[in-house]
């Protein structure tokens, strides 16, 4: 039997290397010889971690076990491991299996599968296999070929044909060409490259190997952030275990072509993920964008000819190559083909990753998949694209997921972040928390985006304080058009988004704050206090927690805020047990 | 190679492939502005000014990189592209923090460069430093001494300590140079072949003359004194200015073949429209010369003259009977200035009248101390009533009517009300009104007036009703100022009366600059530092002497300009 536990960021930062080692543990104190205790990486379910599978002697999975605490593995071993009978009680419940069962994954197809530390389980599934199949049997051209009838776009945020970019590197002359993987993931709240990086590493090698011959690079680079040190760590496991079985190095599968990987961490400044910026700071230089053209394609890394694209578009390479482009191209919309990874995120009842065929629309990927929101309250938007993207309102919940539709509404598909929000969340101070970020990310090189956003910020900021003023919209809405005409890169092209998309569809919140000082969704601390309503039972438990002393009352009354003490911190509503306590 | 056509701004043009949008632009004379441009480096595109539109795409292109297709169609000009360059550079400002020119610079009405001057002297470039100097005052051995130096009010290192002393140092460059080996005379332009007419030799004149000299006119000074000046040498008294060094300044401007033609009024001596014929434009700094009176009973009386009709009675050795005791109405540095003279004429009792206190006293402080030191008894707080004349009309006594501070009026100062009843009366034989002047501009016919008298022109092209006839100076919009004002409007109207010598029109438009506005004074144990910068400044100048000439001048005015010590001298000369 095998068991294996789920060992991406997600389950690791839960304790799964604690379950880990307690099944180690009772295992060999029980002298159990015929259990093999194994890691993987992230299924998805991230909400679920740490999650143990139980594989049996035919490696069909048994059981999924769910928020795996080690004190459950114990009972996990007697009854399971040992009695043959799974832990019902532990075992993932049905609503939660339908998170993946409606799922259609290729890129993520061996996350959570697979052991990313061990090449053979990659080959045992296939793997290295659609490399094989090109380098040895296919023209480059014929690998352009199937990409361009898969339809497959960058996954990193713009969306462009792939093939497109292959092809004009490979027409590109150069004494050198490179292949460069952008893993420089630095939306907030996304984490669909990392979880392949730490669950499926060799995909990723396998699509830049297909890649590389395709254009004609030797040599390939994987721009990693630090932050990542475990996908850094894999991936490293990974490459040497590929140059040891031919799969990277010279003459590759006894052939004249020959590639090879290498990994630059990059720092995790979010602009070095803008491909001018990453070849700078792949040169050692300060990581800023120049102006294009050239695209990199013509003058890239060292001024030769280098193509860069994103994690989640190179995992996909070799699933294209393995079962033709058109299988890929059957899946999805018209414009959009294949399947994207989506990182659900915010005040979702089921976050973590999905994969879906584009084309679904927002309403299933966030309820049926997602499980709706938190404390079942009311869905407001979601924001799609990270700090470059946009939010999209309830109304337009039923908007198809592809490139041209999500673009109608003024967001991005963007790399995949989806941060849901609820009633609770304030749309100016969402759009100013996203501005902040774009802010302080800024490289400062061009004017625009290092004053232009600091300006638009300084707005926001005075907004959600309630000293905004009149003409202050139509100023943020001049200030954003501005921007994004006359920014250098997409960092500043597309910073004023957030704010566009949330005029767009929030307006009303903004003349809100400004006009009525009154903050819509009561989260904007300097337009809303606390109060106590006669649902008090006087229990003091909001007193007690009150860091500032700011509430008083006799056992049993009503009790009070002090308005000029209070600090807004908002710890008696959430101590409160009758829902006394009221945001005004 | 073969060029490519393209369309800019509707002009058809050629240009290589490869090049870029804004250097075909600037083969063609269509101007793209760019702040991080630089052929000999490589494109950096930062800046976003070079923007411009391309035909048939939705966003706006950066010229400076953007290489050229053949027929592109490119605006330059729309509306789209300024308001993009607009937001661009009101952006840039939005986040400047400093100032774009020094504080002292900027209060300076010549727009002297200060700073630039001061840092100089430091290195020891003294020529370099009166060169610079020169760009702005034509009389700056003359200013440096008499400048009430709005500068130093401006100077930052006043929030430190003191301020520097800019004008005093401004008096050595120009002393060093000026009463050196070879002083130094400003290059000009060859003949344009235009003549200009200056009426009037006083800051203004002379100053307006400079200037158009340098750029290739030929000029003419008519004056109606017997020198060169104005007030500078009529209305300030030798202590204060020796003439001296004044006429070393206009040695200058003779070098530069400035024609000078004194002792000759303008409507007296020559038409006004004999000059309009024979010049091809006419810059009028008749200065504002009459002391206007102070409306009491009694002031037409014998012995009652004005403050300025008093100095230049001095400067020019007519006989003046003082008498014993003088009184001199006005708190001014022209009523110091009469007051300071009638002790040195040897008056027994000098009496100065102001109806408010020394605080309110627009005088330069030092003037005021001084005088005192000197024996100036200061009766603040009173106001002339009348003046008591003798059988023969001569004054005798003034009566004064006692004043006590209001509420502050309009321009912040406490206005003076008159105590109800309560007067004082002192004996008099001389009074002396130094309390305001006004133009005569009589045989300057055809221009415009105000309701004063001064001559209208207008604040933008400084043209008065006639055309190619200018004005600046105290003479004109009413605007009675220190000698630097009169030699800033000078420098602001040069350029204009230039481009009308070319047959253009132009006006005068300051530049825009940025300046910190929450500058806040150091802390107040820097402030309690001894005020030793003059001294310092002193011993410095001294050291640095070049000639006796310069020495002997040196030692006639510096004590009272410096207000040092002897001994102090004494120390600063070992």
């Amino acid at each position: 039997m095998k068991v294996v536990v789920g060992q991406g960021s997600c389950g690791i930062a839960t304790g799964a290397k604690k379950t880990s080692n307690e099944f180690e543990r009772i295992v060999a104190e029980k002298n159990l010889t015929n259990v093999v205790i194994d890691k993987t990486g992230c299924i998805g379910t991230c909400y679920l971690e740490p999650i143990v599978d139980v594989y049996n002697e035919e490696g069909a999975l048994e059981a999924r076990y769910v928020k795996c605490t080690p004190d459950k593995v114990a009972e996990i071993v007697d009854e399971h491991l040992i009695g043959g009978k799974p832990v019902e009680k532990y075992v993932i419940p049905t609503e939660d299996e339908a998170f993946l069962s409606q799922q259609q994954r290729i890129v993520l197809r061996n996350c959570g599968k697979i052991n990313p530390e061990k090449i053979e389980e990659y080959l045992a599934v296939g793997g290295y296999e659609a490399a094989r199949k090109v380098i040895t049997s296919m023209t480059p051209d014929q690998v352009i070929e199937e990409i361009k009838v898969s339809g497959l776009r960058g996954r990193g945020g713009a969306g462009f044909p792939t093939w497109f970019k292959w092809n004009a590197i490979k027409s590109n002359k150069g004494a050198q060409k490179y292949m460069v993987c952008n893993a420089d993931e630095g939306d907030p709240g996304a984490f669909m490259d990392r979880s392949v990086l730490e669950g499926d590493p060799h995909s990723l090698l396998e699509g830049m190997i297909i890649g590389g011959f395709a254009a004609g690079a030797t040599e390939g680079i994987i721009y990693c952030r630090a932050e990542y040190p475990l996908a850094i760590a894999r991936l490293e496991i990974a490459m040497a275990q590929a140059r040891e079985k031919g799969y990277l190095g010279k003459n590759l599968f006894g052939t004249d072509f020959s590639f090879d990987i290498r990994i630059k961490a990059g720092a995790g400044a979010f602009v070095c993920g803008e491909e001018t910026a990453l070849i700078a700071s792949l040169e050692g230089e300060r990581g800023m964008p120049r102006l294009k053209p050239p695209f990199p394609a013509a003058k890239g890394y060292w001024k030769l000819p280098t193509n860069i694209n994103n994690v989640e578009t190179y995992a996909n390479v070799a699933w294209i190559i393995a079962n033709g482009g058109q299988a890929f191209a059957d899946r999805g919309a018209e414009k959009s083909k294949g399947s994207k990874v989506f990182a659900l995120a915010g005040k979702i009842k089921k976050g973590g990753l999905v994969e879906v065929p584009m084309g679904m629309t927002l309403r299933e990927v966030i309820y049926n998949i997602g499980g709706g929101i938190k404390n079942d309250k009311e869905f407001k938007a979601v924001q799609m694209g990270g700090p470059s993207g946009g939010c999209i309102p309830a109304q337009l919940i039923d908007t198809p997921v592809t490139y041209e539709d999500i673009n109608k509404t003024g967001a991005i598909v963007g790399s995949g972040g989806m941060i849901v929000m609820d009633e609770d969340t304030c749309m100016v101070d969402m759009a100013r928390f996203f501005l902040d970020f774009t802010r302080k990310e800024s490289c400062g090189k061009c004017n625009y985006c290092r004053i232009g956003t600091k300006r638009m910020l300084e707005i926001l900021e005075r907004i959600t304080k309630g000293e905004g003023k009149d003409g202050d919209i139509e100023l943020l809405e001049e200030l954003a058009g501005k921007i994004k005409d006359g920014a250098m890169c997409g960092l500043g092209q597309t910073a004023p988004n957030p704010v566009l998309t949330t005029i767009r569809y929030f307006r009303n919140e903004y003349e809100d704050h400004i006009y009525n000082h009154k903050c819509t969704a009561k989260s904007c601390k300097a337009l809303i206090h606390y109060e106590i309503t006669d649902d008090c039972k006087g229990c003091g438990k909001c007193a007690r927690n009150c860091p500032v002393n700011a509430i008083t009352g006799e056992k049993k009354q009503v009790h009070k805020i002090d308005p000029n003490v209070c600090i807004k911190c908002g710890k008696c509503e959430d101590n409160c047990a009758f829902g006394a306590v009221k945001r005004v | 190679m073969n060029k490519f056509r393209l369309n800019i701004d509707g002009k058809e043009v050629y240009g290589l492939p490869g090049q870029t949008i804004l250097e075909v632009c600037r083969e063609n004379d269509i101007f793209i502005p760019t702040l991080c441009y630089d052929e000999r480096t490589e494109i950096y595109g930062a800046c976003g000014l070079c923007m411009v539109e391309w035909e048939g795409s939705p966003k706006l292109w950066k010229a400076c990189a953007t290489e050229i297709a053949p027929n592109m169609v490119i605006r330059t000009n729309t509306k789209r592209v300024f308001e993009s360059r607009k937001t661009n550079l009101e952006l840039l400002l939005s986040n400047h923090k400093g100032d774009c020119r020094p504080p002292c610079m900027l209060a300076c009405p010549a727009g002297t460069d200060c700073q630039g001057y001061v840092g100089l002297i430091a290195n020891g470039q003294y020529e370099e430093a009166i060169k610079l100097i020169r760009d702005n005052i034509p009389l700056p051995g003359a200013i440096g001494r008499v400048c009430p130096h709005p500068c130093e009010k401006a100077c930052r290192r006043g929030l430190v300590d003191e301020p520097i002393a800019i004008a005093n140092l401004k008096r050595f460059a120009a002393d060093t140079d000026e009463f050196g080996e070879d002083p130094f005379v400003p290059e000009c332009e060859p003949d344009t072949g235009k003549n200009v007419a200056v009426i009037g030799g006083g800051p203004y004149g002379i100053s307006m003359a400079y200037f158009l000299r340098q750029m290739g006119h030929d000029v003419t000074i008519y004056e109606a004194m017997p020198k060169l000046g104005g007030m500078l040498r009529y209305g300030i008294p030798e202590y204060r200015l020796p003439k001296e060094v004044l006429d070393e300044e206009i040695a200058v401007l003779e070098k530069m073949g400035i024609t000078m033609v004194t002792n000759t009024k303008i409507g007296e001596d020559i038409s006004f429209e004999a000059i309009k014929r024979d010049f091809d434009a006419v810059c009028v700094g008749i200065g504002a010369w009459v002391s206007t009176g102070v409306r009491c009973k009694g002031e037409d009386a014998d012995g009652v003259i004005g403050g300025i009709d008093f100095l230049r009675k001095v400067v020019r050795n007519e006989k003046i009977d003082l008498g014993k005791n003088v009184a001199i109405v006005g708190g001014g540095n022209t009523a110091m200035d009469a007051c300071r003279t009638a002790v040195r004429l040897g008056a027994d009792k000098v009496y100065n009248i102001y109806r408010r206190t020394k605080d309110e006293m627009p005088a330069d402080m030092i003037e005021i101390e001084e005088a005192e030191e000197e024996g100036v008894i200061f009766l603040n707080l009173t106001n002339p009533l009348e003046i008591i004349s003798d059988e023969n009309g001569h004054c005798r006594q003034m009566v004064l009517q006692v004043m006590e501070l209001g509420e502050p009026d309009a321009s912040g100062r406490r206005a003076p009300v008159p105590v109800e009843g309560k007067t004082e009366t002192i004996d008099v034989d001389t009074v002396i009104l130094a309390i305001g002047q006004r133009v005569n501009a009589e045989g300057i016919d055809g221009v415009e007036l105000t309701r004063k008298g001064g001559i209208v022109y207008d604040k933008d092209t400084f043209m008065t009703a006639i055309p190619g006839v200018f004005a600046g100076g105290d003479c004109g919009n009413d605007k009675i100022s220190i000698a630097v004002e009169s030699i800033g409007d000078a420098k602001k109207s040069c350029l204009v009366v230039d481009a009308y010598l070319r047959g253009e029109e132009i006006k005068y438009e300051p530049n825009y600059y940025v300046t910190k506005k929450d500058v806040t004074p150091a802390n107040s144990s820097m402030q309690k530092r001894e005020k030793t910068t003059s001294l310092r400044l002193y011993s410095a100048m001294m050291k640095s002497r070049q000639s006796k000439k310069q020495t002997a001048v040196w030692n006639a005015d510096v004590k009272t300009t410096l207000n040092v010590s002897s001994s102090a001298m004494q120390i600063c000369m070992m």
